[in-house]
């Protein structure tokens, strides 16, 4: 997956995903052609039912999709077995979700260490790696709350640490900010530019709101389970200087 | 952060519902464990019975001509034993005599016994329900029974301690008072000590007189069965086959049977064996319904945790890590039920032995079946929800919002 920078990093072709069977299926995703390279941070946006959520959870390889091809870093995922998926899920994506996905009983370093001690990192190297990921964010000091003692933006900025923490290539978010307060929303979009900017990550926001898709460079928009436009955003909203955040 | 962790951390986060789901197991590990040690306290109690005086004693008893060769087995015996009615006895004083007369280094003492079928009571018309039993000062020493008051001798009578007190509740010492068996009126010389062996407790209430004077005063002229002492443990098989060989001798026709107590202690052993194996296969099925209670909740746990199993997923847990994980959490409340079962069964056998009179303690052999058996039902019906929670698809797991 670290391969050569011409193999753009996703790849799909008439990607369909349909619920149900037979007649009464419903497709959610009704033939998608996406490519997107290393580096890119998009904003997939559309109403609530275009299928922006079905088509991250099939980027993420947290769902398969009922036909069509997607290359991840020019390997076809079909050909993946379920543990071979998992182990790219921990390793080389990131995932940001709109509720706080934090586990309630562990304390925000050890949620931080979680994808590290699932990819069968050894406890030390885990430790360091989930630290640096924290300061990153610049929670380092709440490092042993637990998530009922975090506000909504710190806990999100934890997910962060959280989904960054392995190293991944890849960052996807769904409606990241949903859950939050307007300026607790801006630290996080801030956030993802930062990590986009500094660390060259690939990122993919999920949002209906437009104000957060200004934050990305490009805009997929879909209805339908279709793509509906693909357009650079002329207006970025840019990231603000200075921040909290250590890079 | 191992399965193992986690497993501990949400039962603990569960306190209540792990409680009582673990209750099941709690209750059928104590049944099993409790059977179990209960069984084999009665069964060391039994056989402790029997040590007192060795298993040393073989019985010779009448017997069916066609049971030649056979041993006969009495399910209980000891003390003066019953001839069962319908077999006519052979044996005659002859008999004990060439018994005693092989002077076998393997017996001990040899004792005629002839229960007499009269009655016993302080007037010459009463009757008292007590049985009156002819033999040798020999059988008090192989039963090991004691006197507290005088002894056996002359044509005096015996008394047994509970039959003591019932022909003269007022009399403290009875010696030298008048007992009529049938219409002979015979004095009193001795008074054993109450009996506390399981199988010799019928001696309490029967009275002793001489085997000659008995036979004559009954107009008996066969005896019932003659009670052997072997000399020691080792020597209980060398004794029984020199007396199968001296009666063969002067029974021909194999009238008679040769009973070791052993043979009586393997065959309560056995018979107990029997019902705690039963009683604890019994109990064996509350730990069934323990084990369905655990996936119960545990497929319960998985539906209310997708949420979880979706997080933890998408962060790159393998089904396998998935399934682990609530397989740890079900063997872990079935093995702390399973604990606390034992701890239980060891409170409960300890006052149950200490009201019975005998030890009951925990046995390895039951504690190690009680952890075998948690630890299988842990497994057993853990999988099946676990297997659910392995193979949710994460994006599925994720919806559950």
């Amino acid at each position: 997956m670290n391969g050569d920078a011409s193999i753009p990093l996703i790849e799909t072709h008439q990607l369909q995903r349909k619920y149900g069977r037979g007649d009464a299926a419903v497709a959610g995703l009704a033939g998608v052609d996406l490519t997107i390279h290393r580096g890119e941070m998009v904003a997939l946006m559309g109403p609530s039912g275009s299928g922006k959520s079905t088509l991250m959870q099939i980027l993420g390889l947290l769902d398969r999709p009922t036909s069509g091809s997607y290359r991840l870093s020019g390997s076809d995922i079909s050909t993946l077995s379920g543990s071979q998926q998992a182990e790219l899920r921990g390793r080389r994506i990131g995932f940001v979700f709109q509720g706080i996905h934090l586990l309630p009983r562990l304390s925000a370093i050890r949620n931080v260490e979680l994808p590290m001690a699932y990819a069968r990192f050894p406890a030390s190297e885990r430790k360091a790696l989930a630290m640096h990921s924290l300061s990153r964010v610049g929670l380092n000091h709440l490092a042993d709350r637990r998530p009922n003692q975090l506000s909504g933006g710190q806990a999100q900025r934890i997910a962060i640490a959280r989904a960054v923490a392995p190293g991944p290539d890849l960052l996807l978010a769904d409606e990241p900010t949903g859950a939050l307060d307007r300026a607790s929303g801006r630290e996080v979009l801030a956030l993802f530019q930062h990590l986009n900017a500094d660390l060259g990550l690939t990122i993919i926001l999920v949002t209906h709101d437009p104000f957060v898709g200004r934050h990305a460079q490009r805009i997929v928009e879909l209805e339908d389970g279709r793509i509906i436009g693909d357009r650079a955003v002329d207006d970025r909203i840019q990231p603000e200087q200075p921040m909290e955040v250590h890079v | 952060m191992n399965a193992f962790t986690i497993a501990l951390d949400s039962i603990w986060a569960h306190r209540l519902r792990s409680a009582l789901t673990a209750l099941g197991i709690v209750i059928g590990v104590f049944a099993v464990v409790t059977l179990t040690s209960l069984g084999s306290g009665v069964k060391s109690y039994v056989s402790g019975q029997f040590s007192s005086f060795g298993a040393t004693l073989i019985t010779v008893s009448p017997s069916l001509p066609s049971a030649h060769g056979k041993l006969a087995h009495h399910p209980f015996g000891g003390g003066p034993k019953q001839n069962f009615g319908n077999i006519p006895s052979t044996l005659t004083l002859g008999d004990a005599t060439a018994i005693g007369a092989l002077h076998a280094p393997s017996i001990a003492h040899v004792a005629p016994l002839v229960l007499l079928p009269i009655t016993v009571s302080t007037s010459s018309t009463g009757s008292s329900g007590i049985s009156a039993t002819g033999t040798t000062a020999q059988y008090f020493r192989a039963e090991q029974l004691t006197f507290s008051h005088g002894s056996f001798k002359g044509q005096g009578v015996v008394l047994g301690a509970s039959a003591a007190h019932t022909l003269f509740p007022q009399l403290k010492n009875p010696i030298g008072q008048k007992l009529y068996l049938g219409q002979s009126a015979l004095s009193v010389t001795g008074v054993l000590n109450s009996a506390s062996g399981l199988l010799s407790k019928t001696s309490n209430a029967s009275v002793f007189v001489p085997i000659a004077a008995g036979l004559q005063i009954a107009g008996l002229h066969n005896i019932s069965e003659i009670i052997v002492q072997a000399s020691g443990n080792s020597q209980v098989n060398a004794a029984g086959n020199a007396i199968t060989k001296v009666l063969s001798r002067r029974h021909p026709s194999g009238d008679f049977s040769v009973t070791k107590d052993t043979q009586i202690l393997s065959t309560i052993n056995n018979t107990l064996s029997t019902i705690t194996t039963f009683l604890s296969g019994l109990a064996a099925i509350s730990l069934l319904v323990g084990g369905i209670g655990i996936m119960n909740i545990m497929l319960v746990t998985v539906t209310e945790r997708f949420r979880e199993i979706g997080i933890r997923k998408a962060l790159g847990a393998r089904d396998s890590d998935i399934l682990v994980q609530f397989l740890a959490e079900s063997v872990l409340l079935s093995l702390l039920g399973g604990a606390v079962g034992v701890i239980l069964s060891a409170i409960a056998s300890q006052m149950i032995g200490q009201l019975a009179g005998f030890s009951a303690g925990l046995t390895f052999d039951a504690v190690a079946l009680a952890v075998g058996f948690s630890l299988l039902v842990g497994i057993v019906f853990g999988v099946i929800p676990a297997l659910r929670a392995a193979r949710l698809m994460p994006a599925e797991a994720l919806r559950t919002e």
